[in-house]
């Protein structure tokens, strides 16, 4: 063993208590800055998860009479949304069908399998996943592939002459 | 205190197997150089300890197949340079990070190349740790006493992977933008908590502003962080516990390491780099428009190495997906780990481990076979307009 000139110096008598209690003390006290320090590091960085969930809000999307019946179409629209420190303008879709019963249906074109944007095939009357291959219907229902449910149906509704559907 | 004073001048005591303590005589020698070395080496014993591990004797049989980790090791340097390069002219912002992409590639000089760099650099990463972890499998070195430098190794390939799916996303273009979609909806899967997860990953609820910085923040702080601590332990076992030598012992003395093993070595960084240094020069990195949320004509795509994950997924049958997302992955890992406790074998030869040889087989086979169908099954990128029209209203708030 290397000298590091303390063997001169006659050890303290010692305790096994205290030692014990010494190290208990030890281990509590870096314990204690570690989850003190830790914890609002994580409640920080966690916390834009936490943030609720506003109840969606209304947006006109398209003049009623420009929807064809039997027609399904995809129509973009513009928001200004916080997104953390900006507000900035982000554009979205959404799927509006006209029934032949005259009522419309609004679709959210995310694929509720992983989030791909589904695309709608006019020829085959088809909405298609190009993520993994998910088929569904004008009514929105799963046909085949991979998504465990149909397309997110949106609440829609008819006034002024516009047609408004609600963001989830 | 003369007893100090004394002790600096002491040569290191002998242990008691008469080792000196460092293991290393230097040979003399003459002039200011070699004074200065000497004054270093009684403070610090660095040449002694570098002297040490370029004698490490190596088994004979020790070849080639021996240079992949060190070709890894200077991959990840060139990795850190890049990328600290880059950071100097990005910025994490929705609004800026693709004009900084744009204007690395475009306009700075020399940009292009520093970003191919980086990016066909991931790729190289991706393709030398997957041989390393082959060679480590074959050659059964996971086995007593190496279990913890596996252990270690399998942490530092996930820490890759990680590089790979944060590193993405910062171009901020369509293909990087869906991919982060996607990628951070398999974090929803997962029951319970999985809804949780996913926003915390995203910072939100959609992929956005917020998603950007914290992959960035992990890109750049945490991961080189872990990646150094990891790689530190992974070559301080390496070297604590000898390279393991070819499964049937082989006659012949131990060569030094250096300068035979080490010549190897450099021989493959030379054609490595100098294949990466091509691919830089050739191929400008690509950089698609910029993400939007909204893009209708744009397929996603992960990079290649993610595409066995991603024809997995086409494979799940509905309401399974968490089977493709969370569980046959998470299997893989657990097998990973796992390993050198569920192969029992002492031997390290392949006729005495047969089971775990095959079923590595066959889960090589099915992971290259999704990997090849993803790559062969390449769509068009832009697929054109379905024929409906896209209007556009601007909503209140
Ligand atoms: C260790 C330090 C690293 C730093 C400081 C760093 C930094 C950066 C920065 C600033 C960017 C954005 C610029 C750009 O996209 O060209 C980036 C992109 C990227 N990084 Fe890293 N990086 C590091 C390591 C890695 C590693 C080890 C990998 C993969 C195995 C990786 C994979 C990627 C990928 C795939 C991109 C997107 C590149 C592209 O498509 O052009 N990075 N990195
Ligand atoms: S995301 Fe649509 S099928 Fe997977």
């Amino acid at each position: 063993m290397r000298s590091n000139g303390l063997e001169y110096q006659q050890q303290q008598p010692d305790s096994p208590i205290r030692r014990r209690v010494l190290s208990w003390l030890v281990g509590l006290i870096n314990l204690g800055v570690i989850v003190g320090f830790i914890a609002p590091v994580l409640g920080f960085i966690s916390s834009p998860a936490r943030r609720r969930r506003e109840p969606g809000e209304w947006v006109p999307v398209l003049n009623a009479h420009e929807l064809k019946p039997g027609e399904t179409r995809a129509v973009t629209y513009s928001l200004m949304v916080k997104d953390g420190y900006t507000t900035a303008e982000h554009r979205y879709s959404v799927y509006l069908y006209h029934r032949s019963d005259g009522t419309i249906l609004a679709f959210d074109p995310s694929c509720p399998h992983l989030g791909c944007r589904v695309e709608f095939k006019e020829r085959k009357q088809r909405y298609v996943c190009p993520c993994h291959g998910g088929v569904f219907d004008t009514e929105g229902n799963l046909v085949s592939g991979p998504p465990p449910t149909g397309l997110t149906k949106l609440p829609v509704r008819v006034d002024g002459g516009k047609i408004w559907i609600q963001r989830v | 205190m003369a007893h100090l004073i004394e002790k600096t001048t002491e040569k290191p005591t002998p242990r008691s197997d008469g080792k000196p303590e460092r293991g290393v005589e230097l040979p003399h020698r003459a002039g200011w150089v070699g004074a200065v070395r000497d004054w270093i080496e009684e403070r610090t014993g660095l040449f002694g300890f570098i002297k040490h591990h370029l004698d490490e004797p190596m088994p004979p049989g020790v070849g080639w197949w021996q240079t992949l980790g060190n070709l890894l090791l200077t991959l990840l340097i060139f990795q850190f340079i890049t990328g600290f390069a880059l950071a100097m002219f990005y910025a994490p912002t929705p609004d800026h990070a693709h004009e900084s992409v744009k204007h690395i590639t475009e306009n700075v000089p020399l940009g292009a190349f520093i970003r191919g760099l980086h990016h066909w650099g991931s790729s190289f990463i991706m393709l030398v740790v997957v041989l390393h972890i082959l060679r480590v499998f074959f050659w059964g070195a996971y086995k007593k006493p190496r279990e913890l430098t596996w252990l270690v190794g399998v942490a530092i390939f996930q820490v890759i992977l990680a590089f790979a799916f944060t590193g993405y996303l910062l171009i901020w273009d369509q293909k990087a933008y869906w991919a982060t979609v996607v990628g951070t909806r398999f974090a929803s899967t997962v029951p319970v908590i999985g809804e949780w997860l996913m926003h915390f990953l995203r910072g939100g609820k959609e992929v956005g502003a917020l998603t950007l910085t914290r992959f960035y923040a992990i890109h750049i702080m945490l991961l080189p962080v872990a990646l150094v601590l990891l790689t530190a332990a992974h070559l301080y076992l390496v070297r604590r516990l000898h390279i393991a030598g070819p499964v049937v012992p082989q006659k012949g003395a131990p060569q030094p390491f250096y300068p035979y093993q080490l010549f190897r070595d450099a021989v493959v960084v030379l054609v490595g780099m100098g294949l990466l240094m091509t691919c830089a020069l050739l191929f400008k990195p690509p950089l698609y428009p910029v993400a939007d949320p909204s893009g209708t004509a744009f397929t996603p795509r992960p990079e290649w190495y993610f595409l066995g994950l991603y024809e997995l997924l086409k494979l799940m049958p509905p309401k399974l997906e968490v089977l493709g997302t969370v569980v046959i992955p998470g299997l893989v890992a657990i097998g990973m780990i796992l390993l050198p406790w569920l192969d029992r074998s002492p031997s390290r030869h392949p006729a005495y481990r047969k089971w775990v040889i095959d079923v590595g087989l066959i889960v090589i086979f099915l992971i290259g076979t999704l990997t090849l169908k993803g790559i062969l099954s390449e769509p068009p990128e832009v697929i054109p307009q379905s024929t409906s029209v896209s209007s556009s209203t601007t909503g209140s708030r």
